[in-house]
């Protein structure tokens, strides 16, 4: 243990050295979730759409964009850089297992994640009003959501990071996933305004993991066992996922040519 | 026991075989082709525990090739690796604690950490003690003068600072084996001098040393025995003294007299050796092989020819040894 805690230490001082790129993205960020609020709450100011109102989705769009937050900054570009380049040689001398390791970095990056949600979400209610929050047992439910939503989110980068063992470029691979991502997981709009049998793939698909579940529940429209059906299915893709990747990493690493005279 | 011990140890590697330009990776993605390039080709080395080893060859050769499957980064073809008895695959974690890897051209310091949080990072990686680590450092920056980097962030470095850094993070864990792979790379002579010091007191504490260089002022001097290989193939395994008696034993002579000494009499008074004039009128040079005729036999052989103003002999290094084998003009063993 006393390994990865010292990773999670190293990124954690690591991340402040990224903190003017980490600004400059969340202006990227911030102008896509400024421009959502702006288009919903004109869509939504006289009646609801698929039973959404304005302050739901106002709440919808915040989860979302806490969600979409955590463990999105660091790491992956870095694990990309070492297996295309063939540092990743060194990181294979090392006794402490190449997927812990990488998860302890992504935990590592979660505290300066979260300054940035409290300060974002902090600024938007105070300009657009507060949100209702959920009673205690969904509250429970959400906040569980949250953190099942750490491994799973870290488990579909460091997946499609992988890939990096054959595909030879990264870009394409984070541009691919992303696309994915963000249509399936409800982060551009929620999963209710896809075509039912997309919506329904979806739901049942990994992604839905990433911002649709916690979105759901916060906001009430999801109860009780459907609720819990959704955390549930959350935690099956993470436990999948996870001894999923170690096949991956098995296969990547029999791929490895490192190369170099 | 050997400490490592490599039998018929192979690595064949498959190259995509493209066409030149689209068409050819068009048509790659149809039928696809592939050469197998035989990198390391049934390589037999053991090595005792202590031992300092120079495994030099040409560019392309095998070298980290050889370095990656004997740490166990590579899974050989065929063949088999146990590092002190033990898989370097079946038993990466245990292995992992007893060798350590320096790659000249790789780093395994955090570019966004200064040099000794990274270090500290290995140290707990690694679990070594605290009061196990501060001796280690301190032992280090006797030589390495770690001092002045520890606190500079990675990628700040120079590339003598990385080394250094380098160097000291390999060994964080004290590994009973370690592997430099070109470790004085683009380094420039003062910081060379310095690694090359370092690499003599962490052999000389007994731990066991295989050096991949191109720099044979490395190996000189540090390692006893010499394994050269050449497309993939060890061509050469044995004592690096012995290959300097038996293969550079020409020396030469540079003389300048007072007055030019027709080169004849230079001749008839030197049997044995070779004699040629240089680029002045004054200036000698004479070869010979050292166990037919000593340097001082042949100074005072001129001198009583003629007044000798200067001299100054020349030994050919192992460096020019191995350039002529790499060129096909010697063959050793």
């Amino acid at each position: 243990m006393r390994s990865y805690r010292a990773l999670i230490r190293a990124t954690a001082k690591a991340a402040l050295a990224y903190r003017f790129s980490l600004l400059l993205g969340l202006g990227a960020v911030l102008v896509q979730l400024v421009a959502l609020l702006a288009v919903w709450r004109v869509i939504l100011a006289e009646s609801t759409v698929n039973g959404f109102t304005w302050p739901q989705m106002r709440a919808y769009l915040l989860v979302a964009f806490a969600a979409g937050t955590v463990v999105s900054l660091l790491g992956d570009f870095r694990m990309a850089f070492r297996i295309l380049d063939g540092d990743v040689a060194l990181d294979l001398v090392k006794p402490i297992d190449y997927q812990k390791a990488r998860f302890a970095e992504a935990v590592g990056g979660l505290w300066i994640e979260l300054i940035l949600i409290g300060v974002v979400v902090g600024a938007t209610l105070a300009l657009t009003g507060g949100v209702d929050t959920p009673a205690a047992p969904a509250l429970a439910l959400f906040v569980t959501s949250m953190l099942l939503l750490v491994p799973l989110k870290f488990l579909i980068v460091y997946v499609s990071t992988l890939t990096c063992f054959w595909t030879q470029n990264y870009m394409g691979v984070q541009w691919a996933r992303l696309a994915v991502v963000n249509l399936l997981s409800g982060a551009l709009i929620p999963l209710a305004y896809l075509p039912g049998w997309l919506a329904a793939v979806a739901q049942w698909s990994p992604f839905a993991g990433l911002t649709s579940t916690p979105a759901l529940i916060f906001l009430g429209r999801v109860d009780g066992r459907h609720a819990l059906q959704l955390v549930a299915v959350q935690l099956g893709w993470v436990v999948v996922l996870w001894f999923g990747a170690r096949l991956v990493w098995r296969a990547g690493l029999r791929r490895l040519t490192v190369n170099g005279g | 026991m050997p400490i490592v011990e490599a039998r018929g140890l192979t690595k064949v590697f498959r190259r995509p075989d493209k066409g030149p330009g689209l068409a050819g990776a068009v048509r790659h993605l149809f039928a696809r082709r592939f050469t197998d390039k035989v990198a390391v080709d049934h390589v037999d080395l053991s090595i005792e525990a202590g031992e300092a080893v120079a495994y030099v060859g040409p560019n392309g050769a095998g070298k980290s090739t050889t370095v990656k499957l004997l740490s166990g980064i590579l899974v050989p073809t065929a063949g088999d690796v146990r590092i002190d008895g033990l898989h370097p695959q079946r038993d990466r974690t245990t292995v992992a604690h007893r060798i350590g890897v320096l790659f000249g051209q790789r780093t395994q310091l955090w570019w966004d950490l200064p040099v000794s949080e990274s270090l500290a990072v290995l140290r707990d990686i690694y679990g070594v003690d605290h009061a196990t680590y501060r001796k280690r450092m301190a032992r280090f920056d006797e030589v390495l003068e770690l001092g002045e980097i520890l606190p500079v962030v990675g990628r700040k470095l120079s590339l003598g600072q990385r080394m250094r850094a380098d160097l000291a993070a390999a060994l964080v864990h004290g590994p009973q084996v370690v592997y430099l792979d070109e470790p004085t790379i683009g380094l420039d002579l003062a910081v060379k001098d310095r690694v090359r010091e370092f690499f003599r007191s962490i052999r000389d504490e007994g731990t066991t040393v295989m050096l991949t260089s191109h720099d044979l002022a490395d190996i000189e001097g540090f390692c006893r025995r010499l394994v050269i290989i050449d497309q993939g193939r060890i061509i050469f395994d044995g004592d690096l003294e012995a290959v300097k008696d038996k293969f550079a034993r020409e020396r030469i002579l540079h003389v300048e007299t007072a007055a030019p000494v027709p080169l004849e009499t230079l001749r008839t008074s030197l049997p044995g050796a070779k004699v040629e004039a240089e680029d002045t009128p004054t200036r000698y040079a004479v070869r010979f092989d050292r166990f037919a005729m000593t340097a001082g036999q042949a100074v005072t052989t001129l001198a009583g020819l003629t007044e000798l103003v200067d001299f100054r002999v020349d030994e050919p290094s192992i460096e020019d040894v191995i350039r002529r084998v790499y060129s096909g003009e010697l063959v050793l063993g």
